[in-house]
């Protein structure tokens, strides 16, 4: 069932974009480089700067949730594990319509909406990870006067950075490979992230073997973000 | 408290601000830029749920979902018992390829898989569609049964072995009706899994099969907001009804164990 309907596809793209017209050849690499080097920078830039805004956000408010236990808090923070990805692409770009219209579909917007949605992952990760971290250790600076700002940043954050660094991978590449939100933010001008390149490639050029290569460029992404968790796993 | 206060100002605003305006967009008649309020509130768009337009994919998504489901299960079952119980070479290879469907990016596996589906007339058929949700929603059965079975002590098992139980037989009076909740867990995660999806519906189904989602993006496209804002409200309530519940009755520890093997 997964070979036929994952494995085997995964495959075929892999094929399809070292071929063209029946020769083995790397002209759609050609193509990729030619065409959409810009999309690719511009699409890790979006994942970094929306991994970094689900951090910015996820690490104080855990922090001071692991110090003092807030239940509404908490539960707001798992919200955006239940809402599909289609509707927070939507709600975001409906959120800025009336103001800001042109702001959704802009990198910042598309970063700001990624961050929504993993914030939930972030936060259920990271509460994990720092409910992990032994009490004693903060009582212990909580008695010689540490604030939660510095509890957090001094013991907590390094204590947990081997979780930190599942996380951020994990959110990183899903970003990477982010579709729905993006697509549902509407297409401003310039750059495009790289899902929307290979479904217009796809969809609309008919154009597989360069849509694969596409692909390709984003499964090695994805892979490099799988090797350091499994090496995590198998150490 | 006023620490307390500000942050739960500050979360409910970031949070639920983007919900709350879809609830707005779904009531306003006319809202043009840069009007900061809708201009005219009125029922319009709700009554469009009436429709055929909106029922017929509504359908479609919860009979896909269904079917989506009982496969999984019928298929996750057996096979986290296995995972969960027997010893043998290359489990923990399996358990990873069941990962891979959300590790990877989905789309242009499913825009191959779509080429391949033409090739045996799945492509823009219910079947196709269930069988690109069965991939994604077989990684959340297989991983949730796999830990519901382990969660399960052996000793029981055991016991039932002891008096002269077969194999069938304690696995049917005893493991399974234990999983249970375990069990009704994986099938609410499949049966939204399935509801939600789009990537996959998008690609195989079209341009016959359409599911409220995909309904929800070409709302969208053509700029009918207000449409695309009541189906994301629609589309949000079974995600909102799983999460209390799992806030009440099932504890959240049931999505945690994720990619430990």
């Amino acid at each position: 069932m997964l070979a036929a309907v994952f494995l085997w596809p995964l495959g075929a793209s892999v094929v399809a974009s070292f071929t063209r017209e029946g020769q083995w050849t790397l002209a759609n690499y050609g193509t990729v480089a030619n065409l959409y080097a810009r999309d690719v920078a511009y699409t890790i830039g979006v994942a970094a700067a929306g991994t970094a805004l689900t951090f910015a956000l996820a690490i104080p408010v855990c922090g001071w949730l692991r110090l003092r236990a807030f239940g509404p808090v908490e539960f707001l923070l798992k919200v955006p594990l239940f809402v599909p990805f289609v509707v927070v692409g939507h709600a975001l770009r409906v959120f800025w319509s009336p103001y800001v219209p042109s702001f959704s579909s802009s990198w910042a917007g598309i970063a700001t909406a990624l961050a929504w949605k993993h914030l939930g992952l972030a936060a259920l990760l990271l509460l994990g990870a720092f409910r992990g971290t032994d009490d004693s250790y903060l009582e212990a600076a909580r008695q010689l006067g540490a604030s939660t700002g510095r509890l957090t940043r001094d013991i907590l954050v390094p204590m947990a950075a081997p979780a930190l660094a599942v996380t951020g991978i994990l959110i990183f590449s899903s970003m990477l490979a982010s579709f729905s939100i993006p697509l549902m933010m509407g297409r401003g001008g310039g750059p495009q992230m790289l899902m929307i390149d290979v479904y217009y490639r796809y969809g609309q050029h008919g154009d597989f073997a360069t849509a694969s290569a596409l692909g390709v460029v984003a499964y090695l992404l994805a892979m490099g973000a799988a090797l350091v968790y499994v090496r995590r796993l198998t150490r | 408290m006023t620490v307390r206060a500000a942050t739960l100002a500050l979360a409910a605003f970031f949070i639920l601000g983007p919900l709350l305006s879809l609830g707005v967009w779904s009531f306003a008649e006319r809202w043009t830029y840069p009007s900061p309020w809708p201009q005219r509130f009125g029922l319009r768009y709700w009554a469009r749920m009436l429709t055929g337009d909106f029922l017929d994919p509504l359908y479609t998504g919860l009979i896909v979902a269904v079917i989506v489901t009982l496969l999984a299960l019928l298929f996750a079952v057996p096979l986290g018992y296995a995972l969960a119980r027997l010893r043998f070479a290359g489990r923990t290879v399996i358990l990873l390829a069941f990962l891979l469907p959300q590790a990877f990016p989905q789309l242009p596996v499913f825009a191959s898989a779509t080429r391949e589906f033409y090739r045996f007339g799945l492509a823009g058929t219910m079947t196709g569609v269930v069988l690109v949700h069965l991939v994604g929603g077989l990684v959340f059965a297989v991983w949730t049964m796999t830990a519901v079975f382990r969660a399960i002590q052996p000793e029981l098992e055991e016991a039932a072995y002891n008096l002269g139980a077969s194999v069938t037989r304690t696995f049917l009076t005893v493991s399974l009706p234990l999983a249970v909740p375990g069990l009704v867990a994986s099938a609410l995660l499949v049966f939204l899994y399935s509801l939600d999806e789009f990537t996959g519906t998008l690609l195989v189904g079209a341009p016959f099969v359409t599911t409220l989602p995909v309904y929800m993006y070409t709302a969208s496209v053509g700029y009918e907001l207000q449409i695309a804002s009541v189906t994301a409200i629609v589309l949000m309530v079974p995600g909102a009804l799983l999460l209390l519940l799992l806030e009440r009755v099932l504890k959240a520890e049931y999505l945690v164990f994720f990619g430990q093997v």
